[in-house]
């Protein structure tokens, strides 16, 4: 059996239903932050398979591999210090309890 | 040969891959989800090398491994309290979840073997580090400077978010 492109897209498809499973259902904000995490690195890896599969010859997929890393980066930079802060203030990391805005 | 050890990495690489990404969705600890995805991340580190993408690689271990996944441990320790690994750690709608998950799997997967079967690489891998860089800085040049922008306004919004509300007053 030779590797070819649906062997890749068919994993990340199965890490993206992974991630999307754990970000419906963690009670815990970090374990939905991580879950998001599982899915960026899901489309990580089909722009990375079609670009080594399809269009082997230009690095389109993998410059745009490198922006969704630094987004990443960002996003979870920021996402973290507001859970922390919001530890800060409420006391507890579960989803269920973040509704201070409820009314 | 050649192409059947790599096809025998890539399962390993594979089953490791899935494996470590339920235990980041299911276990009750999230330390040891946390230190899970981070041996996920190294794992799609290795998918990259096998496609040939080895600045990608390197910058996926650097930022993600190196980076991301220390500033989360690290908020992590800081946020958990000792009788968290007894609580339920899904909610009510954990069978809806997994019910959409699936189908949302399934779609891809059907349609993923209806468009792009039997796709095999026409070249080699190569050193892509020197065309990664022109590219960045050629055709790409726009959104590099507005990443930084972006870049920029992650780390004001970060050390403000990270000031507790007495010093944020002053």
């Amino acid at each position: 059996m030779i590797l070819s492109l649906h062997h890749f897209l068919m994993l990340s498809a199965i890490i993206f239903g992974i991630g999307i499973y754990g970000a419906l259902t963690r009670r815990n904000i970090l374990g939905v932050l991580m879950s998001i995490e599982l899915m960026f690195n899901a489309a990580n890896i089909n722009l990375v398979a079609f670009n080594h599969f399809l269009y082997p010859e230009r690095v389109w997929g993998q410059g745009i591999v490198i922006f969704v890393i630094t987004l990443a980066a960002a996003e979870a930079v920021v996402g973290l210090s507001l859970v922390l802060s919001i530890y800060r203030t409420i006391k507890s990391v579960y989803t269920e309890k973040m509704n201070i805005l409820h009314g | 040969m050649e192409q059947s050890l790599l096809t025998l990495i890539f399962g390993v690489m594979a089953a490791l891959l899935i494996g470590l990404s339920i235990v980041v969705v299911t276990s009750r600890s999230v330390f040891r989800g946390a230190i899970a995805l981070t041996a996920a991340l190294g794992v799609v580190a290795g998918l990259f090398v096998l496609l040939g993408a080895d600045f990608v690689a390197a910058s996926q271990l650097l930022i993600y491994v190196g980076g991301i996944m220390i500033i989360m441990l690290f908020v992590v320790m800081l946020s958990q309290r000792p009788r968290d690994h007894m609580d339920r750690q899904t909610n009510e709608q954990w069978v809806w979840g997994a019910l959409f998950s699936l189908a949302v799997t399934c779609a891809l997967i059907v349609q993923f073997r209806a468009v792009y079967r039997g796709i095999f690489a026409t070249l080699p891998p190569a050193p892509t580090t020197a065309s990664v860089g022109r590219l960045l800085l050629g055709d790409m040049v726009i959104p590099f400077e507005a990443v930084s922008l972006v870049l920029l306004a992650a780390l004001v919004g970060a050390v403000y978010f990270g000031l507790s509300k007495k010093e944020r007053g002053r």
